[in-house]
């Protein structure tokens, strides 16, 4: 049975999403408090964190920094602010994916998680070489010159979508629907983000990226070597 | 200032030229006043001179004459007098004495009509002016005649002439000393008109260009305010002014900012509690079997409403964007027949619902423009729906057109329509048309102010026309490429035309 845990600090909507999860088949375990969340999550071992970006004691952008210095584990924002920098803060802060309040339904959600949760789809490649990369796919490593980079799996997703694929140019809502498993218009930022981090991990020089490189008004592209 | 100069040196002309008469009469009249004096003493001396001698001799009459008459030549500072003893004609004796006369002096220069007068008149003085030539110059000289009797010899007349030309340098020099004078005057009032005016003028022209600043938005602009005089006073004045005016409309934006922060918090507060609603109804709706008939009814009403209370916050929060101006348009080449097309297909369910028939009517060329295709596809989707919802059950025709300049799509139903005041407040927030009748759709009431916004976010126009019982049409144009002029819509809309637009 997968773990979730619920970090959101307004207790009827917490219990509510954990009764949600469980009657879909998911342990869950709801948190209140962004001060404790990190040892919630060291003593639960989610396969996938809920988290709210409103929270007190430690908000959620933080929380998010906490798990991700240890953990790639999957986490989905919570947000009543599309437009503010919230969405960004977070994405840049390692969350892999977001929702706004209110949802469409919990079923939406619940697709969401799912998709976080999907194992990686059959590989092509057991390894790919893409420049100074080595990218182990069965065994979900990277290495580059021989030492291991840490990606977190959604990371990891996304390199390997464009190692397989190494002259083709993915738009963005390619990525999104490959990637992240939209399969209507979503927030293109979510992909902007994601390289960005990607790209600080894997590339030499990040401002000048030879790795995963940008296909002006189109989308992304693997590097050729 | 020009002005200034002028109405004073049109002032000083005339107490200039007064004065000069006044002065040049004054002197005339006192020289000519001095001259009788002069004339009348020697004319009386010389007539005592006859009177007394006892000669009757000619010769001893002549050296009389001789001593007499020369003596009475002057050539002083004041002017030079000369002399002339003529015999009056027509005389019954025939003794002559010759007549002396000053050397540059002839008796041509003695005026006939004097001369005859002088013969009329007895123990009295009879002078004129006459213009005497000396050295190519002529000067102004009087002369004085009166009758003086010999004995023996009979009449005589005796003339002095007094040059007063001297009189007339002096009213000269006054006349080009006025002259000097008043140039010189009026030259430093237009100095000092100049920097007079300067001192006023210029702080006002500082105020206009000020107040034009202030005007276009730069509340934060001043005048100097330097001295204690009136120019000060009206600086002092002035920026009181700006002052205060800064200070409302400061207060005014800050409110308005409050506002719509607080219309903006509120609705994110309430996305919280809004959400955990949703997934309790939903709970619920997953056990759906296990309710009651009535239960089930009240769980559809849930539904419907808490859908509908998020609509409503969704227009709220989307309208406090605009009000903000935090929305920003992700323009890029679009076919409006496509999206509307879309919109038209997305509305079918409904239309079908009710009963009406929905006509689409496209070009055969793509109708390709610029614009947000997601708000362009929400204000469409808006049109319609309100066509179909007020179409009382009758054909909604949807028509897109397309020029050079723009492109439009026209919504037109055959339904309720709308008077003329109705039309006015159609894009008003909250307004609805009739309350009392029942939504189908739910709307917020915020739908059409929305597309308002979306539309003026494209440097659209969204136009409506109606009448009562006969329906209403609204047109949506939009420039081909974003911060394109178009002066005209390629779809007619209507006679009557509430116009709301902005270019």
């Amino acid at each position: 049975m997968q773990k979730v845990l619920v970090v959101e600090d307004e207790l009827p909507l917490n219990q509510q999403l954990t009764d949600l999860l469980e009657n879909a088949g998911y342990q869950a375990m709801g948190v209140t408090d962004g001060g404790t969340a990190f040892l919630a999550f060291q003593d639960f071992e989610p396969d996938l964190v809920l988290l709210d970006v409103m929270l007190p004691n430690k908000t959620g952008i933080e929380v998010c920094r906490e798990i991700r210095a240890v953990s790639g584990v999957p986490i989905i924002m919570l947000t009543a602010k599309a437009e503010d920098e919230d969405v960004v803060d977070g994405l840049e802060a390692g969350a892999d994916d977001y929702i706004l309040k209110p949802m469409p339904s919990f079923k939406v959600l619940q697709a969401r998680i799912e998709a976080r949760l999907r194992p990686l789809r059959q590989p092509e490649f057991t390894e790919i070489i893409l420049g100074p990369l080595v990218i182990d796919v069965l065994g979900h490593e990277v290495r580059r010159d021989g030492v291991r980079v840490a990606l977190t799996p959604l990371e990891f997703n996304l390199l390997q979508t464009l190692a397989e694929a190494p002259k083709q140019v993915f738009k963005r809502e390619d990525l999104l629907k490959k990637v992240w498993g939209y399969h209507y218009d979503a927030d293109t930022r979510l992909v902007n983000v994601h390289v960005q981090r990607l790209r600080s991990k894997i590339e030499d020089d990040p401002d000048n990226p030879k790795i995963v490189v940008t296909e002006r008004g189109v989308g992304y592209k693997a590097g050729q070597f | 200032m020009t002005l200034t100069v002028a109405l004073s040196a049109a002032a000083l002309v005339a107490v200039g030229g007064f004065l000069s008469l006044t002065i040049g009469n004054g002197l005339f009249q006192t020289r000519v006043e001095q001259v009788l004096q002069e004339s009348k003493q020697a004319s009386a001396e010389v007539q005592k001179t006859f009177t007394a001698t006892g000669n009757t001799d000619v010769l001893a009459l002549q050296t009389l004459v001789n001593e007499v008459i020369p003596n009475l030549e002057q050539n002083t500072a004041n002017g030079s007098r000369k002399v002339a003893l003529l015999r009056s004609p027509n005389q019954a004796t025939n003794q002559f004495l010759q007549s002396p006369i000053s050397g540059d002096l002839t008796v041509s220069d003695i005026p006939a009509t004097l001369r005859n007068q002088v013969a009329k008149t007895e123990n009295k003085l009879v002078y004129r002016t006459i213009y005497l030539e000396a050295d190519g110059v002529m000067n102004q000289s009087i002369v004085v005649g009166s009758k003086v009797v010999i004995p023996v010899a009979g009449d005589y007349e005796l003339y002095l002439v007094y040059d007063i030309s001297d009189a007339q340098e002096t009213l000269d020099f006054m006349q080009s000393t006025l002259a000097i004078g008043g140039l010189v005057m009026i030259l430093l009032l237009g100095i000092v008109a100049y920097f007079v005016t300067r001192r006023i003028v210029a702080p006002v022209e500082r105020a206009a260009i000020v107040a034009e600043q202030l005007a276009l938005g730069s509340l934060d602009k001043r005048l100097p305010e330097r001295g204690q005089d009136v120019v000060a006073a009206l600086a002092r004045s002035f920026n009181k002014m700006a002052q205060s005016l800064e200070t409302q409309i400061g207060e005014l934006s800050k409110l308005s900012k409050m506002q719509q922060r607080f219309v903006s918090d509120v609705s994110h507060e309430l996305r919280t509690p809004l959400t955990t609603i949703k997934l309790a109804t939903e709970m619920l709706e997953a056990r759906v079997e296990e309710l009651d008939p009535k239960a089930r009814r009240a769980l559809d009403t849930l539904v419907s409403q808490v859908a509908r209370f998020e609509s409503l916050l969704a227009d709220l929060l989307e309208i406090s964007r605009y009000d903000a101006g935090a929305v920003v348009a992700e323009i890029e080449p679009n076919n409006l027949g496509d999206v509307v097309s879309m919109a038209v297909s997305g509305l079918e369910p409904l239309a079908e619902t009710l009963g009406c028939e929905l006509i689409l009517k496209l070009p055969t060329r793509p109708v390709d423009a610029d614009f947000d295709p997601r708000r362009i596809e929400r204000v469409l989707r808006n049109l319609i729906s309100n066509a179909i919802e007020h179409g009382a059950g009758k054909p909604v025709e949807i028509q897109v057109g397309r020029s050079k300049t723009a492109v439009a799509v026209t919504i037109k139903d055959l339904g309720v329509g709308m008077s003329r005041s109705q039309m006015d407040r159609v894009f008003d927030r909250f307004w609805r048309g009739d309350p009392s009748r029942m939504r189908t759709t739910g709307g917020t009431g915020l739908g059409l102010a929305i597309s308002l916004e979306d539309t003026h976010l494209h440097q659209g126009w969204l136009q409506v026309t109606s009448k009562p019982n006969q329906g209403t049409t609204f047109r949506l144009t939009l420039p081909r490429r974003i911060g394109g002029i178009f002066t005209e819509s390629p779809l007619p809309l209507g006679e009557t035309l509430s116009q709301r637009s902005r270019i």
